[in-house]
């Protein structure tokens, strides 16, 4: 590999990013602030891709960076790695979860029953223009039930187990350090299915979407339902010194279930993500549910699908190609031209270059 | 002699650290900043920001698997022979601090009967607003039917 080293550019490169940040003007608290509040759902799909749940921090980036989301996302995973890892919470499973959304597209009868919770479903897709004309669009107070939905609901999954339409999951006494984990560890293939949720879960919002979108169209062994979609907030509980486990606070978590028939049972792909974000969840779990004996190098295949939705590597790679490449585009050009002169039968001949 | 670590009458440790992890920052700094007043000789382990990284249980397979990391900001402190931990979501140091000292206070069993109420009231304000919140969901569910 030949790179070669730009000399003479400092000030341009000041400038440019000068020229970036300009556009932007002043960061100040407040538009963080605001950013933070009317943005909930871009601030919740920077966290989870950044694999970093903090509003603020991702408020923050998306300021400083005028809303380049990858850009956004590298000045999080950056950030993060200044900061030490105090502890790794207990597992959180779906029965604990402090519920706002609830559907399932297998059954519509499941126990505990179904919860819209905020979408756009259902919703026409209009667009208030007339707020550029001076107007302000405020959204219709909600009009709360006399009495509360269950906090917590039951699993549909386990229910399905109960009736024979599923395998009950096996019991997994990892936890701690010693769940395998793809920041500490290199995603070597085939890899641990610790491996692969955690990637799906950090994983790029678009290229999840467009790969699970393929396996949904048909390129993929299995066609899927949404077997249950929760949005949910999850207690991370931790541990006293003095042992009592408590929770240190909520976050919002996402989580899918896909259900598709294989053979004679059920078989089940499964997905979930740090704050709201459920196109990515479903696609997730579609890749997950077709992963499975997938043909080498096709889009449902696992090593296929976490490599190519790794958003910092794949968007680092995509960009590093504008970057310098004179000395190995010169190498090609001598190569074609060599190649052409012996086709015509002539000696190769040295030509002068516009950089030499 | 290991010292006795004091309790609230109305509240298990883990109820009382859920709701100062959850409590409003302001309202908890200022309920814990008269506290230090009985609090000699107190010394700062730790206050400082960090990472707890988030597990999941997969319900397809069972699998525990990491979800991502969440910042945290931690205070642990000391004073006669006993500590006070804090933990909260965020980078708010200070609400560490504060948690700290009422965790601290307690174990001490010193200013029981202020931190016990301090805690009633604010586990009754988490309280009410989860259950609004829940109103809220209540009012999306959905009879689905099939025709």
């Amino acid at each position: 590999m030949a790179y070669v080293a730009t000399r003479g550019g400092e000030r341009a490169i000041e400038q440019s990013q000068r020229l970036f940040r300009a556009e932007m003007g002043a960061i100040t608290p407040e538009r963080v602030a605001e950013l933070r509040r009317a943005l909930p759902y871009l601030i919740d799909r920077v966290m989870g891709e950044a694999s970093l749940y903090d509003e603020d921090l991702a408020a923050l980036a998306l300021a400083q960076t005028g809303g380049e989301l990858y850009e956004a996302i590298l000045l999080l995973r950056a950030w993060r790695t200044t900061q030490p890892r105090l502890a790794v919470a207990a597992p959180v499973t779906q029965e604990s979860l402090f519920t706002h959304r609830r559907i399932s597209a297998a059954f519509k009868d499941i126990p505990g029953g179904q919860v819209l919770g905020p979408t756009l479903d259902y919703a026409h897709r209009i667009l208030a223009t007339e707020v550029l004309e001076g107007a302000t669009s405020r959204p219709e107070p909600v009009e709360p039930a006399d009495r509360p939905a269950p906090a917590q609901q039951p699993s549909v999954a386990a229910w399905q187990a109960a009736n024979g339409l599923l395998s009950a999951p096996r019991a997994d006494s990892t936890t701690g350090n010693d769940i395998p984990d793809v920041t500490r560890e290199p995603l070597l293939f085939p890899a641990p299915r610790a491996h692969s949720l955690q990637s799906l879960a950090r994983a790029e919002t678009g290229g999840v979407l467009a790969l699970g979108y393929a396996a949904q169209r048909g390129y993929g062994q299995a066609h899927p339902t949404v077997n249950e979609l929760r949005l949910a907030e999850a207690d991370l509980r931790v541990t006293h010194p003095r042992g009592t486990v408590f929770s240190a606070g909520r976050v919002k978590v996402s989580q899918a279930e896909v259900v598709s028939k294989k053979g004679s049972a059920l078989g089940l792909g499964f997905a979930a993500t740090l704050g709201w974000n459920e196109v990515k969840v479903i696609a997730a779990a579609t890749l997950d549910l077709n992963a499975k004996g997938a043909p080498k190098g096709s889009a449902t295949e696992e090593e296929f699908f976490l490599y190519h939705t790794e958003g910092v590597e794949s968007s680092g790679f995509c960009i590093h190609f504008k970057l310098p490449h004179y000395v190995t585009f010169q190498s090609s050009l001598d190569a074609m031209r060599d190649a052409r002169a012996g086709a015509a039968g002539a000696a190769p001949s040295k030509q002068a270059e516009p950089a030499e | 002699m290991t010292p006795t670590i004091g309790t609230l009458p109305d509240h298990g440790h883990d109820q009382m650290l859920g709701v100062l992890a959850r409590a409003d920052a302001a309202r908890l700094k200022a309920f814990a900043e008269p506290l230090i007043a009985a609090l000699e000789g107190i010394e700062v382990r730790e206050n400082r920001t960090g990472l707890v990284m988030l597990p999941m249980r997969d319900t397809a397979e069972g699998t525990h698997f990491h979800l991502g990391e969440v910042l945290v900001s931690e205070a642990l402190i000391a004073c006669d022979g006993l500590e006070g931990y804090g933990m909260r979501r965020g980078r708010d140091l200070e609400a560490a601090m504060a948690m700290a000292l009422v965790d601290l206070s307690v174990a001490l069993g010193r200013n029981v009967p202020a931190c016990n109420d301090f805690i009633t009231s604010e586990a009754a304000i988490q309280a009410a607003e989860d259950h609004e919140t829940l109103r809220r969901v209540e009012a999306t569910r959905v009879e689905m039917e099939t025709f």
